[in-house]
């Protein structure tokens, strides 16, 4: 068993609220995020584009964070997922410098204020303190809500199928960009559709043969995943429209002005 | 027709994105890495020169140089990096046997060498002490030879093992393809060596000079040559091999590094040092002494300079391929 996340690209319309969902869920610090979106723009020569690519822990089976921990806090479990065990880290940041994908954050004091920084904490902090005592002075990442498999297979439930089990960011994504389930497994969710739309690995070159999968036209080269321009852009039109006119005209074909008023 | 001039914003998360540089082991409180890191190169360098003179026979310069690179590694090196952990309580845990991470962390191993150097190092300083200062029997001189030997041999091991694996700690990554280079250790050792051989003259200088200079200055010379030509190699392969490791080459030759790369690495570090110990050859010894202290003064700097720039340089690769 190896559970990994198929993100597909063409539907992330970057809501953030994977990100939201994270941050309630692990009652991650004020400035720590665990999954994240990286947004950027291109402009050429006033084409401007917008792409989103949301990114988390990769849980790769050569995990380069693993390798390098000197107090093995962190490690992989049986099911792929690599955690962090902050009871055992000692705060040397060498994972966090090794990571290719630099999806590991050292929890300084700086970035753990408080949720109402110079106010006493809030009971709600308090009681999030206990579930999930992040600790300052230890590195964090995303651990695909492994608490959460962990007691939904307890109670016979399925990750991928059953929201109780499944992580929260796959649960909270309108979209349904996010797909969770078991790599192995090849009649699962994941592997079927990394096998229809050739999803690929981000920075397979590493060797580090992450569970995080990505399905999209463009980044991977693959050409069964040709989608219509709308499937990839449909999401940003209310961004580039607002950004650029042209852009809008070389999606839609017209333009932006008679769109907006119609 | 608009011309095509291409432009890019990054919106969030620049630092995954765009060739940004490493923090964590130089800004702040890493600061404390890179003095460590100087401290385990002079230490190495030292106490292993202090060692290979003291070998044919033990001198006052070399036992007085094997202690100050014993007390670079254990006084400063080990106390510096304990420092900078997050969680100092913890640290026991990345001591073997505490953990089986040696098995392929260069973190834990480092830990490892640095603990057996600390009581091999100082056995060797006690046994030396014995062999020079003491009178002792014959048969206890005897002994104490033998075990003197067996001791430094596993000191002069793990001593080149503490210098050397600093240097693998961070080739080892490859989201920092200018470090990503099997050469860093190879520049790190051989630097060190030649800033020990520095500081050796220097400790021989006040010690009675019974620590032949004129020897140390030619191995100086001679190392000072090959890392020069280890570095300019170091630069061409990462202008080669990679758009992130090309960004932090052109940083140390061109950027906001190269102050420190050309003044304080080059020039001051190496071709000042290499000059003067030319110069040397031709001159009065009194005068001779005013520009060794010079060159000493001079090596340490570039000491410092070199690991600085390696790490100030350490620029990451892009998450995303195709962007930046």
């Amino acid at each position: 068993m190896r559970w990994a996340m198929v993100i597909n690209l063409a539907k992330c319309m970057r809501c953030h609220a994977c990100v939201a969902a994270c941050r309630v869920e692990h009652f991650l610090p004020m400035h720590v995020t665990w999954a994240k979106l990286i947004a950027y723009e291109v402009d050429e020569g006033g084409m401007v584009d917008v792409s989103t690519y949301p990114v988390r822990c990769n849980q790769c089976a050569e995990a380069p964070c693993v390798h390098v921990c000197p107090s093995e806090a962190s490690h992989q479990r049986d099911d792929g997922i690599v955690v962090v065990d902050s009871n055992k880290c000692i705060g040397c940041r060498y994972c966090v410098i090794a990571c290719p994908y630099q999806n590991r954050t050292f929890l300084s004091k700086d970035k753990n204020p408080g949720y109402f920084p110079g106010y006493e904490k809030t009971a709600f902090e308090k009681k999030g303190q206990k579930l999930y005592p992040h600790q300052v002075g230890t590195t964090e990442k995303c651990n695909f809500c492994a608490e959460r498999i962990d007691d939904g297979m307890s109670r016979g439930l399925q990750p991928g199928v059953d929201r109780d089990a499944t992580p929260a960011c796959v649960n909270t994504c309108q979209a349904r960009a996010l797909t969770f389930g078991d790599l192995d497994d090849p009649d699962s969710n994941v592997s079927a559709l990394i096998r229809k739309h050739n999803g690929f690995q981000l920075r397979a070159e590493y060797g580090t043969d992450p569970s995080v999968y990505y399905v999209d036209y463009r980044l991977g080269g693959a050409p069964s995943n040709v989608a219509p321009v709308e499937a990839q852009t449909g999401s940003h039109i209310q961004h580039l429209s607002s950004v650029d006119r042209d852009a809008y005209e070389r999606i839609y074909g017209k333009k932006a002005d008679a769109e907006v008023k119609s | 027709m608009k011309a095509q001039t291409k432009r890019q914003w990054i919106t969030t998360h620049e630092w995954m994105v765009k060739p940004m540089r490493q923090k964590e082991w130089i800004s702040g409180k890493g600061i404390l890495v890179w003095l460590a890191e100087v401290f385990s190169a002079l230490g190495m360098g030292t106490y292993l020169v202090g060692l290979l003179a003291g070998l044919g026979g033990v001198t006052t310069g070399a036992w007085w140089a094997t202690v100050l690179g014993w007390a670079l590694i254990v006084l400063f090196k080990l106390p510096l990096h304990f420092l900078y952990l997050g969680r100092k309580r913890n640290f026991w845990r990345a001591i073997p046997p505490f953990t089986q991470a040696w098995k392929t962390s260069w973190f834990a191993r480092g830990m490892f060498f640095s603990i057996v150097f600390t009581g091999a190092g100082f056995l060797q300083i006690v046994l030396w002490y014995l062999l020079h200062w003491v009178d002792l029997s014959a048969s206890a001189a005897d002994i104490v030879t033998v075990l003197a030997w067996i001791v430094c041999i596993i000191a002069g091991v793990f001593i080149i093992l503490t210098g050397v694996y600093c240097g693998f700690a961070m080739s080892y990554c490859k989201s920092l393809p200018f470090w990503n280079t099997g050469l860093l250790p190879i520049v790190f050792v051989i630097m060190g060596v030649a800033d020990g051989l520095a500081l050796t003259m220097g400790v021989s200088l006040m010690t009675g000079k019974d620590v032949p200079i004129e020897t140390l200055e030619f191995w100086s010379r001679i190392l000072l040559v090959v890392n020069a030509l280890l570095i300019a190699g170091y630069l061409i392969r990462a202008y080669r091999r990679h758009f992130a490791a090309e960004l932090a080459a052109q940083d140390l030759i061109k950027g906001s590094t190269a102050w420190v790369f050309w003044i304080l690495l080059v020039i001051l570090g190496i071709v000042t040092p290499l000059v003067i110990s030319l110069v040397t050859m031709f001159m009065a010894e009194a005068n001779a002494e005013l520009l060794l202290i010079v060159a000493i003064v001079c090596h340490t700097i570039g000491a410092f300079a070199l690991k600085y720039s390696v790490l100030k340089v350490g620029i990451y690769r892009s998450v995303l391929p195709g962007v930046a």
